[in-house]
């Protein structure tokens, strides 16, 4: 194949030359191109837009809390109601070594937080500093809560997002600023900017965060806690020790340790792991769906060609009887095939690239973007190498046949 | 030029025919030869042997100095290419290619660059007398200027050769006329090597030596200097 502008100009006028079958054939590669593309970014797009739900959250974690009981044990009745204690904590560090992090919480719902004249509902969340571990904040101003807060059981408190926007309308560092709760004034320290999804008796950012200590004792909980959230050390698969837990708590509060129910267990491994599944499951279709497409396309693309190059049975004969070599009859359908796959690929990913841009435009706020539709530019790069080594392959069976074709063919078709 | 020895050609097939039964033939350079023969005697076949587009069983075939024989297909287009020229009964024009660049074409698998290309190629159809038709594509060209087309297109190369299978076969008594002083003249001005095959005696006439293929022999040679071997022959070509 000599490079040679001749070359280009004979084989844009052969593809033009039927300019309505070079368009159909060249769409099954478009669309192809553009299922595969649109679909991976779409797809990631949309796995962020749902991991931006869990966003912070440790992923091998596991809820403790308590319910009535669903059996009759150690002389109890079953539906009786029991409450866990700051001691279930000690116990499960001391216990269950594989545990990480064991932290409790106290919750309380429908209470009011205001400040002067603006009044907000909230959830009221009794911490301690190390939850940060398990849901991280996203401090904007201030800190979160610290150990001497609870040891001096401190009047203070992390509000979420949506409590300071209500509060703050005019923004501003609020720290040092006293909002009160119920009937008690508390002093903001910092404020939390984390939004995820995940609820845990209250979406962080319309909650309050206020020592567990003090709550214990402003709200008069004693010793009770209400959840206890525990994240498992690297390598410990939570449901592996979720039993372990169970029997721990159960033995000191007379619960049967089979009771799944009176002690629940939510463990998100099992929530995330499904995620993931659905991922690749989703992942898996893509591909398949798209290379099927885009296979699809190239089979369309060699198919015209075999027709094309029977077309031309006569034409090439002539060529070769006046010097074209086998190679350069090869060289010219394959080039051929290879315009036309990469020029409707070229396009597709360029119109896939568009439709993706306006996705994440649609899916940006205050100028950030929450998920990524686009493509990466490698994968960019990948598709257009994908092409062109499908327009070789599509190519490579019909030149096959033109080299084929012998010089006294052109004659012998008379 | 040519130096055939006892060439054998079988078509394979489910009843093999043996179509060319032990050729000699000697052309030197600068003759003006026609094939004759009826249909189904060879002929075609040996023009193809003739021109590298079929090789054959047995023999030996010398063009120039090169013995033809068993060539790569690689190798055979380039010989085509440089050594031969070919014009077909059906002029074998591409149809979406202008004059000019059907003309180009057999530079263009030289190598030979784009301009010098097309000025060469310009420079044949202006012999030729095509100039004015030079970006006109075939179908709206008559019979004898495609032919004419083909002429120059088989020249372009300057090959030593040039075959011609029934040059005049898809043309009128006259334009035939026309083609064949053409060639005639290239013969005698620039003494290219022709070989012409045709049925038709008067086409034969016009050439220097009639040779005579029967049955896949060769049967008598005739020299035809004076052109009146044919009772048809004078001032026309009998069809």
């Amino acid at each position: 194949m000599r490079l040679d502008f001749d070359t280009y100009k004979e084989i844009l006028d052969t593809l033009t030359r039927n300019k309505s079958r070079s368009f159909l054939t060249g769409f099954g590669v478009f669309w192809g191109v553009f299922m595969l593309v649109g679909l991976i970014g779409g797809g990631s797009g949309l796995k962020e837009i749902l991991s931006n739900n869990f966003e912070g959250f440790a992923t091998n974690s596991a809820i403790v809390f308590a319910q009535p009981t669903t059996k009759p044990y150690d002389g109890y009745r079953k539906g009786r109601k029991w409450n866990m204690d700051y001691n279930d904590v000690k116990r499960l560090k001391a216990q269950v070594p594989e545990l990480d992090i064991v932290t409790p919480m106290l919750s309380g719902w429908g209470s009011k937080v205001t400040f002067k004249d603006k009044k907000t509902s909230c959830s009221v969340k009794g911490l301690l500093p190390d939850y940060a571990k398990v849901e991280s904040p996203k401090l904007y101003y201030g800190r979160y809560l610290n150990d001497m807060d609870m040891q001096q059981h401190r009047k203070v408190c992390v509000l979420g997002k949506k409590i300071y926007k209500n509060l703050f309308p005019g923004g501003g560092d609020p720290c040092g600023q006293l909002v009160r709760i119920d009937s008690i004034y508390y002093c903001v320290v910092g404020i939390d900017y984390s939004s995820g999804n995940i609820s845990i008796n209250g979406r962080a950012e319309e909650s309050v965060v206020i020592p567990l200590t003090l709550m214990q004792k402003a709200y008069n909980y004693g010793n009770q806690v209400h959840l206890i959230c525990v994240t498992a050390k690297r390598g410990v698969k939570m449901s592996t020790i979720t039993q372990k837990m169970r029997d721990v708590i159960a033995r000191s509060h007379s619960v049967s340790p089979s009771d799944e129910k009176a002690i629940t267990v939510f463990n998100t491994e099992v929530m995330f792991g499904m995620l993931d599944n659905l991922f690749s499951g989703v992942n898996f279709l893509i591909w398949l769906v798209s290379i099927g497409t885009l296979l699809a396309g190239a089979i369309g693309v060699s198919n015209i060609m075999m027709v094309t190059v029977r077309e031309r049975t006569i034409e090439i004969g002539i060529r070769r009887a006046i010097g074209a070599t086998p190679k350069s009859i090869l060289g010219q359908i394959i080039s051929e095939s290879i315009i036309l796959t990469s020029v409707a690929g070229m396009s597709g990913i360029f119109f896939a690239v568009v439709i993706l841009q306006l996705a994440e435009m649609a899916n940006t706020t205050d100028g950030i973007v929450t998920s990524h539709f686009q493509i990466g530019f490698w994968t960019a790069i990948g598709a257009v190498v994908i092409l062109s080594i499908l327009g070789v392959l599509a190519g490579l069976a019909p030149a096959f046949r033109a080299m084929s074709i012998k010089p006294v063919d052109a004659m012998r078709d008379e | 030029m040519i130096h055939l020895k006892d060439i054998n050609k079988t078509y394979r097939g489910a009843q093999p025919l043996h179509v060319l039964k032990g050729i000699n033939l000697d052309i030197e350079e600068g003759e003006f030869v026609s094939i004759m023969g009826a249909s189904g005697s060879g002929k075609s076949t040996l023009l193809n042997i003739l021109g590298i587009l079929d090789n054959y069983d047995s023999g030996e075939y010398f063009l120039g100095d090169t013995l033809i024989k068993d060539l790569s297909e690689t190798r055979a287009a380039e010989y085509r290419n440089h050594m031969i020229g070919f014009i077909f009964q059906s002029f074998n024009l591409i149809g979406f290619k202008t004059a000019v660049e059907n003309v180009e074409l057999p530079l263009f698998y030289q190598g030979v660059g784009r301009k010098k290309r097309h000025q060469l190629a310009m420079e044949y159809l202006e012999r030729l007398g095509l100039l004015p038709w030079a970006e006109h594509y075939p179908n709206e060209m008559s019979g004898g200027q495609k032919q004419r087309v083909a002429i120059a297109r088989a020249l372009i190369t300057q090959p030593r050769l040039i075959l011609a299978d029934e040059p005049t076969g898809a043309l009128d008594s006259k334009t035939s006329v026309e083609v064949m002083q053409l060639l005639k003249k290239l013969n005698e001005e620039e003494h290219k090597t022709i070989v012409v095959v045709t049925h038709e005696s008067g086409v034969a006439n016009e050439t220097n030596k009639i040779v005579h293929i029967t049955d896949g022999l060769i049967g008598k040679i005739e020299e035809n200097l004076d052109h009146h071997a044919s009772p048809f022959g004078i001032n026309g070509v009998m069809k």
